[in-house]
């Protein structure tokens, strides 16, 4: 051990004697034993579930199963593309309606609400998590659904010029409705974990914005929402992972068509909700064939996380990400020239 | 504030402690028992969803003489794995076992033996308004519904059979199970069974590509969506229907008459059938002049001895499978009719006790019925 | 001029354009909009659920188990009370796996691991497992567990599945906040020449409190409802067990045997069973956040 002028009272990092290193080394190997145990404990369960799921892709072969269009659970046929495009499509939706939803929420709670209602309203939409699935599936079909078959048939009727949406008769049950359903499941994860970044942004940024003159909105664009970015992307991943892989509640509101979506508002099929359909009755080939739609799922989800990390990645570097800063600084300039300008 | 605080914690730990108190005192009465038969047992079982209130009836009977009944409804096909995986001392399953299936059981030790325990019946309802209960439709019209052929209430075919009643030109709404079951194989055997265009196109199965219609989650989901849309057909489940009054048809059976969804009719399906060596039988459209013709059965299955197959309960629960199945095959039969099943005929009855008292454990017999 | 109609002109300068303040109000008005579409479905579900299943509501529907006794009137069909101890000895359970688990990760990933390779596939992993179905953990603990060793349902497997289920939220979540503690403040403990271990707990931690809360109490909302991974596990029973090896009713799987019932009553124990569960979770939430409000620094 060197001495150094502050050894001796032992607050010195460098000459610190060897036990009071010892509760950080502890900690720094026994967290990452866990993290290995866990990441073992990953790749293990999907190791068994690939053993399970081996059959069906022997019987199709992989890229056979994954795109081949035909689910015909009596002829033993398993093609699951149907199924994917119907995941696609209903987590799509639930994307396109739920993220802009609860960021808005959580806009909301964290900006511009009254500080006596925030705790209210934030326990309130966080009161969604709490619903269990199956609730929600009995909520679409008997409640949601049938209220809004007027208003869609309405809808495909005027925009039947538009391929996907119009045209083609409405069912009660159909992809539309799971999405919106699940997009209310999504609602409470993406807007709580944006509402916790939201709060932690530091409030010499949004200051600096307004000292500069921007409006309440301007200030949120360019001070907050910038910070936010990847915290509120990491939530609409989060959210994102329960709505493909929500299978009960998607189960009851999406009708059972295994044919390629072509339209909004017709019936569906999911991956999940084939595996929680048909599991309870399914043998042989046909279950190994559920295990293989849930490793589509795995993939499915690896896909878009990737894309997810990278956009995000790229929007960091190009100045964006946490810049906040330098967001409101080029703001400012915009702002004072305007106005010099007006 | 800070009283306020610990009074809301104090309160739940209290809701919490009460609760569990209520439940250490009940739990302890369960096993006190004032029968004959005080040997308390647990018996665990999966399988049929069809099934499951009538096995948890009896079971609820049972627990007055000891006997716990813990059963999973999980779905036929799932139960009968677990059987053949032995974490259960007993399976339920709708359809009669595969070749393959009674092999696998099978290889636990000792050979499966399935007990048909009772029937049920799947009525074809519909929601029409001015249109009264009764409606006569026969196996072909039926199919053409179903196949989307016959599209409207008033259709010549529906015409022919139902002379003399008022049908609306409403279309007709098809409705069926989005889910993989056994209704929907008992009903699709039906069709199958007297339709050849059905048969060639469509066919049979727990799950089949249905031509046309909406697919709705479980008997509620296709209840529900009878009720919701006017001129609407489905196939829902007698127990079901029976309950909530349904307008259902009256069928054309084998022997030409056309029949209600009774019970009687329903018990009178399986008599006269063939009965397979191992018990496996199918009803499939009867021949019986009273039977109503989509009707379908339930099966327990069972190691033929239980104990040599190693179910996870042991020997106690060997003998508490046969005190399930003896009562079921006995007094349980008398509590379907209020529950809107039916009970077995008397000639298949007899032959499903003698399969009870069959039973074994290492050799000796449990002494059935 | 005068000096404050001067320096008035000069602020007139940097006034707000109307087309900026139309902008402005637009967009409260959309963030507006938006809260109330966030809040409507939530109310929508809560007066179904008050509507179909308050009606049930009564001591005895809390102090008694279900009872198989379905077919002789409303009166004998029981309650629910070994579905709400068997969910709370579940969840508890698996809460009590993947809580420390989670946010021990989670921290490893952010405070030691960041940039390392390993740490990159434990993210990747974490980040598929957001979408695995529930069902498919159910599945896997049976197969692992159950099948596997050949013994039975046990209402620990159970906990097992679920806490699989909670593992990737709680991790990610955590992750999320604890990345947004700034650098400053772990900086300067460091700089003061705290250990590393102590930093954690001392300043990381409590300075997250807050968030990891929230993502903690979301898991447990999300395992506390979920039905898929306790079929094929825990096994369902009618009666009170406290006995973890051996089958546990739960309230998912109770609400989910109900409502396919053919009999109105037992239906009607199944929106009484759902309403119970969301008190349940808002309860623990109030419950969580009061508890975590109090051991705030500062």
């Amino acid at each position: 051990m060197e001495a150094t002028p502050l050894a001796s009272s032992g607050r010195s990092i460098v000459g610190r004697p060897l036990l009071a290193r010892l509760p950080d080394r502890i900690l720094k190997y026994g967290l990452s034993a866990l993290s290995a145990l866990i990441l073992v404990l990953i790749v293990y369960f999907f190791f068994r579930l690939i053993g399970q799921a081996r059959p069906a892709f022997e019987k199709e072969g992989v890229l056979g199963f994954v795109f081949g269009n035909n689910w015909d659970v009596g002829a033993e046929h398993f093609g699951a593309l149907p199924l994917l495009v119907g995941t696609l499509i209903t987590s799509g939706v639930a994307l396109l309606i739920g993220v802009p939803v609860a960021v808005a929420a959580a806009v909301y709670v964290t900006e511009l609400c009254p500080l006596r209602l925030r705790g209210g309203l934030t326990v309130l939409i966080e009161l969604l998590a709490a619903v269990p699935s199956v609730v929600y599936g009995l909520w679409g079909i008997f409640f949601l659904a049938p209220k809004l078959q007027p208003a869609e048939q309405w809808l495909a009727d005027r925009l039947s010029f538009i391929p996907f949406v119009g045209g083609g008769l409405v069912t009660i049950p159909n992809y539309f409705v799971a999405g919106l359903v699940l997009a209310t499941m999504i609602l409470p994860i993406v807007s709580a974990i944006s509402r916790e970044v939201m709060a932690t942004v530091p409030p010499d940024h949004k200051e600096a914005a307004l000292a500069l003159g921007a409006t309440r909105w301007e200030m949120i664009r360019m001070a907050v929402l910038p910070y936010c970015r990847s915290g509120i992307v990491g939530g609409a991943m989060l959210g994102l992972g329960r709505a493909i892989g929500e299978a009960i509640a998607v189960a009851i509101v999406i009708g059972d068509a295994p044919k390629l979506g072509h339209q909004l508002f017709a019936q569906g099929y999911s991956l999940a909700a084939a595996i929680v359909n048909e599991f309870g009755e399914a043998q042989g080939v046909h279950r190994s064939a559920l295990f293989a739609a849930g490793l589509v799922l795995f993939v499915l989800t690896l896909i878009v996380n990737a894309i997810a990390r990278l956009l995000v990645a790229r929007a960091a570097r190009t100045g964006g990400g946490r810049g906040g800063v330098e967001n409101a600084a080029a703001g400012g300039q915009v702002i004072g020239g305007a106005a010099a300008g007006a | 504030m800070i009283k306020n605080k610990m009074g809301a914690l104090a309160a739940a730990s209290a809701l919490a402690l009460g609760l569990a108190a209520c439940g250490s005192s009940s739990s302890s009465g369960s096993s006190s028992s004032t029968a004959a038969k005080t040997t308390s047992a647990t018996i665990s079982g999966a399988g049929s969803t069809f099934a499951a209130p009538v096995y948890e009836q009896w079971g609820s009977e049972l627990s007055s003489s000891g006997l716990t009944v813990n059963y999973q409804p999980v779905g036929s096909g799932a139960g009968i794995t677990s059987l053949e995986a032995k974490t259960v001392d007993f399976g339920a399953s709708d359809p009669p076992l595969k070749a393959a299936d009674e092999a696998a059981i099978g290889k636990n030790g000792s050979p499966a033996v399935q007990v048909p325990m009772f029937l049920g019946a799947i009525t074809v309802s519909y929601n029409v308004p001015g249109l009264k209960a009764g409606l006569k439709l026969d196996g072909t019209t039926i199919a053409d519904i179903f196949l989307g052929t016959i599209k409207t209430w008033n259709d010549a075919a529906i015409k022919a059979l139902n002379p003399g009643v008022n049908l609306p030109s409403t279309p007709i709404t098809v409705i069926h199970r989005s889910d993989s079951s056994g209704t929907t194989a008992g009903f699709t055997g039906f069709l199958s069974s007297v339709d050849p265009e059905w048969k060639s196109k469509v066919g049979e199965g727990k799950t089949v590509a249905w031509p046309t219609g909406t697919g709705e989650k479980g008997n509620a989901g296709v209840a529900g969506g009878v009720q919701q849309t006017t001129g609407a057909v489905g196939y829902v489940e007698q127990a079901y229907a029976l309950e909530h009054h349904f307008t259902y048809a009256s069928v054309k059976n084998a022997s030409g008459k056309f029949v209600e969804p009774t019970l009687e009719s329903t018990s009178a399906a399986a008599e006269g059938i063939t009965v397979p060596a191992n018990l496996g039988i199918k009803i499939k459209n009867p021949s019986a002049p009273s039977a109503y013709p989509i009707t379908s059965q339930t099966f327990v299955v069972v190691n033929k001895d239980l104990c040599k197959a190693g179910i996870p309960g042991g020997e106690g629960a060997a003998k508490g499978v046969v005190r399930f199945l003896d009562y079921g095959l006995g007094e349980g039969q008398a509590i379907l009719s209020k529950a809107d099943y039916a009970a077995l005929p008397s000639a298949i009855l007899t032959k499903s006790k003698e399969a009870v008292a069959g039973l074994q454990c290492n050799g000796a017999s449990l002494g059935g019925v | 001029m005068s000096p404050s109609s001067a320096s008035n002109e000069r602020l007139a300068r940097f006034a707000v354009s109307p087309a900026r303040k139309r902008r402005d109000l637009l967009a409260r008005g959309g963030v507006i909009v938006g809260t109330a579409l966030a809040v409507m479905p939530l109310l929508l579900i809560v007066y179904y659920l008050l509507r179909k299943g308050l009606g049930v509501w009564s001591v005895s529907f809390f102090t008694t188990d279900p009872t198989g006794n379905t077919f002789f009137g409303a009166s004998s069909i029981g309650g629910i009370k070994s579905a709400i101890l068997g969910t709370i000895e579940i969840v508890a359970l698996a809460s009590a796996i993947s809580i420390p688990v989670g946010i021990g990760v989670a921290v490893w990933l952010v405070e030691y691991g960041r940039g390392s390779v390993f740490a990159s596939a434990v993210r990747f992993f974490v980040d598929v497992l957001t979408g695995v179905p529930s069902i498919l953990f159910g599945l896997f603990v049976y197969i692992v567990l159950i099948v596997g060793t050949g013994s039975t349902y046990a209402g620990w497997k159970g906990a097992v599945a679920l806490s699989l289920l909670m593992l990737p939220i709680v991790i990610r979540s955590a992750e999320v906040i604890l990345l947004l503690v700034p650098g400053a403040l772990r900086e300067s403990a460091l700089a003061l020449g705290a250990p590393r271990w102590r930093v954690i707990f001392s300043i990381v931690l409590p300075t997250a409190l807050p968030g990891l809360v929230t993502g903690v109490l979301l898991a447990i909302a999300r395992a506390a409802g979920e039905t898929a991974p306790l079929l094929f596990t825990a096994a369902a029973t009618l009666h009170t067990s406290f006995n973890l090896s051996g089958f546990m009713n739960s309230l998912p799987v109770q609400i989910y045997k109900d409502v396919t019932s053919p009999t109105t009553a037992v239906v009607n124990r199944a929106w009484g069973a759902a309403l119970t569960l969301v008190v349940m979770i808002l309860l623990l939430n109030l419950i969580a956040r009061l508890i975590a409000r109090r051991s705030r620094l500062a």
